[in-house]
């Protein structure tokens, strides 16, 4: 395969939106929930018949080596195709770590099953008493001979249920200080002890589990990089990822319905909804600037800093606010269960109850409010 | 329903008003029963006809129907305090839009169908509506009607059609009315009723009509009330009892001026369903009367969308499931806050009929 970083950016836009327009699946476009992995089956093979599963990891390792512009191009024509998310965190969350922290044995042991779909991966981070305040989770390894016995409890891991693998943070010292004391380890989750219990949300789908592992006993290979460095570990991963939460995508998608819905109530023209409206996609141009002023910074090369957290915050606020209108023009309609007569796009209180989420997951906006202040603005306290 | 302004003194109202919700409470009490909630929830009819009964042998379906009809005879101050604890407790049963029957029943004086509905033992539901988001009748003959909450188990409906220049009133037996369901995010179900057939029972009920509309739509900003006040009372027990970085998450100061300006909605909302009742009960001017039932609605329908919207963002993840009982609350205002006249059609209708001074 040639060397798809030596295409212009904008031959390699071309190529990529080239791609999802034969290939993609018409009917996954635009899903209103995360696909289970047999729903996105199809597509993935497409991807691995391309070898397109892994665009960031190194050639080498069986990806495309992509420069971070040119992953911002990949992902932008994604989102404006309509491209769902598989179950993918193999791909984006464990292979970059084990190629940066894993040994070469694990390298060569995990990475080849994730490109050929074998096997699935789900993260094991957050857990009942450890939401918003991570660094205090209580899931325990303790080690034994040759394995570290695992017992505890994860919650809102996505898609465990089509998960066989499971990556955690777990606690290996309980007597250091509360980040100094986990460990980052792989579960097989075939293990003897683990159950998955989905958990059915508000819009009465079942994309999140809740995870327990009871004596679960992990072989100590399994453990990546050194014990009780995992928080950091976890932490330095965080990187461009942190861009594509404040992705204008989900509000521009959302007010394109929005437009809809009001042109189908009869009150688009009225000027209180224009007026209303027009507030809402000048937010959205304006965040789609702010959003362009951080790519910029990646594609210099750059990394980005704490103050990434405004993207997050003002694109789930804008997102939920867009929602929030399409139930105050919706009449009765804002009530109902299904979509408007049958139709996807006329859907208000799906649309409402998809974006009250985004506020919570991915750091609260709460959470988000708190690092502006804290690392950008250093107020004190 | 009369125009005659309630005589009883102040104290006798309080006295009738605990009552009120004390037997409510006793029935159907203040999210203690979320179980049955979710039994019936999403399942025909979407609501226990049997609990429905119960509120009829209360006297809560003729509560505001005159006693020389086999009501109670009470005022709006009663029948809000009873819709704001039903409210409270989420109950699916549809009391607000029986009640709406029973008034026009009673302004036809047909006592045969105003005692099965106000015994509990017949559901007749009011297929007045035509387009979403409205609070008029308008009675086109061949216009579907949109929206009959809980029509599932209506056992007739009450159809509205203008003839000779005057809004006439049919009564429609379910055997013979065609009739779709849609599920509502509560658990209840929306039906769209062809409104053709059915025998002329009363040949003018336009103000009945526009009195009970304004009536139900301050008993639904009541409901309302209710709902966000119990969804706030879950939110600031969560407050208290969920740590996160070794406190009470309600220590933080950011959720403690949120936690606090919700209060405030909910005490504007309260004051202003409180005033509109006691206003109607009173005997108010027709424009004085729209005026205080869509300040109150209007108030009542944002208020509890921003309560329901904030108590799940404060219950974090656990907030956004299902199992989470502080969702059924989101849901339910959901459904009533657009439900006889979203806030839009009520700031309107109170810029038309407001006086200066109410402004």
């Amino acid at each position: 395969m040639s060397d798809l970083n030596d295409l212009s950016d904008e031959d390699f836009r071309a190529e990529v939106r080239r791609f999802v327009e034969r290939e993609y699946p018409a009917a996954l476009r635009n899903p209103p929930q995360r696909l289970h992995w047999e729903q996105g089956r199809a597509w993935f093979e497409t991807l691995r018949a391309r070898g397109w599963v892994a665009p960031g990891w190194p050639r080498d390792y069986g990806g495309l080596g992509l420069s971070a512009s040119k992953q911002i191009i990949l992902i932008e024509e994604y989102e404006r195709h309509g491209v769902a998310r598989l179950p993918d965190h193999g791909i984006i969350m464990l292979g970059p770590l084990l190629i940066r922290f894993g040994t070469e044995e694990q390298r060569r042991r995990f990475l080849p099953r994730i490109l050929a779909g074998e096997d699935i991966w789900c993260q094991g981070y957050s857990e009942p008493g450890a939401g918003s305040d991570l660094a205090s989770l209580r899931t325990e390894a303790v080690l034994e001979g040759d394995h570290y016995v695992v017992n505890g409890q994860k919650i809102w891991t996505t898609l465990a249920t089509d998960a066989n693998w499971i990556f955690c943070l777990v606690r290996t010292d309980k007597g250091a200080r509360k980040q100094e004391g986990i460990s980052f380890l792989l579960i097989d989750m075939q293990s003897p002890g683990v159950t998955v219990r989905p958990i059915i949300n508000l819009g009465l789908h079942d994309e999140f589990c809740e995870v327990f592992f009871d004596n679960v006993r992990v072989p100590r290979e399994n453990l990546v990089g050194e014990p009780n460095k995992g928080w950091s570990m976890a932490k330095a991963l965080l990187g461009f990822e942190r861009i594509f939460l404040g992705s204008p995508r989900q509000s521009g998608y959302a007010l394109a319905r929005l437009k809809t819905l009001a042109e189908r109530m009869g009150v688009f023209e009225e000027p209180e909804f224009q007026d209303r409206y027009t507030r809402l996609r000048m937010d959205l141009e304006d965040h789609k600037d702010l959003y362009e002023t951080y790519v910029a910074v990646l594609r210099r090369g750059e990394t980005l800093g704490p103050d990434v957290s405004m993207l997050k915050l003002h694109q789930a606020e804008l997102f939920q606010r867009i929602t929030e209108l399409m139930l105050e023009i919706a009449g009765e309609n804002a009530g109902l269960l299904e979509p408007m007569g049958g139709n996807r796009d006329l859907h208000p209180a799906g649309q409402f109850i998809e974006a009250r989420p985004t506020t919570i997951y991915g750091g609260s906006s709460e959470i988000q409010r708190g690092i502006l202040a804290k690392n950008v603005l250093e107020l004190p306290g | 329903m009369s125009e005659v302004p309630q005589r009883e003194s102040a104290e006798d109202r309080a006295e009738s008003i605990r009552m009120i919700r004390d037997s409510a409470a006793g029935i159907a009490p203040r999210g203690g029963d979320r179980k049955r909630i979710r039994a019936l929830r999403f399942r025909e009819p979407g609501y226990d006809p049997a609990m429905l009964r119960q509120m009829g042998e209360q006297g809560w379906i003729g509560l505001r129907v005159p006693e020389e009809r086999g009501g109670a005879g009470l005022g709006m101050s009663a029948f809000c305090a009873l819709a704001e604890e039903l409210g409270a407790a989420l109950a699916p049963e549809p009391l607000v839009p029986a009640a709406l029957s029973a008034a026009l029943l009673a302004e036809a004086g047909a006592e045969e169908a105003l005692a099965g509905l106000i015994s509990g033992e017949a559901l007749v539901l009011t297929a007045w509506q035509e387009a979403a988001g409205t609070l008029e009748a308008p009675g086109h003959a061949e216009a579907a009607r949109l929206f009959i909450p809980q029509a599932a188990g209506a056992s007739a409906f009450l159809v509205p059609v203008r003839e000779n220049g005057a809004l006439a009133l049919r009564l429609l037996p379910r055997e013979e009315a065609e009739l779709l369901l849609e599920k509502t995010q509560d658990g209840g179900f929306y039906g769209t009723l062809n409104p053709r057939g059915g025998e002329v029972i009363a040949r003018d009920v336009g103000e009945a009509m526009e009195r009970a509309l304004d009536e139900a739509a301050l008993a639904a900003a009541a409901m309302l009330l209710g709902v966000m006040d119990q969804a706030f009372a879950l939110t600031l027990e969560y407050l208290r009892t969920r740590h996160q970085f070794g406190k009470p998450i309600g220590s933080f100061q950011a959720l403690q001026h949120r936690a606090a300006d919700l209060k405030v909605q909910i005490a504007l909302s309260r004051a202003s369903i409180d005033a509109a009742a006691a206003l109607l009960d009173r005997g108010a001017e027709r424009a004085a009367r729209r005026a205080a039932v869509s300040r109150a609605k209007a108030r009542a329908s944002d208020a509890a969308m921003l309560v329901t919207r904030q108590a799940i963002q404060l219950h974090g993840g656990i907030g956004y499931t299902d199992e989470a009982d502080i969702g059924l609350y989101l849901r339910k205002a959901m459904v009533l806050a657009n439900g006889f006249g979203p806030a839009s059609l009520h700031r309107r209708r109170f810029a038309a009929e407001a006086r200066e001074e109410e402004a």
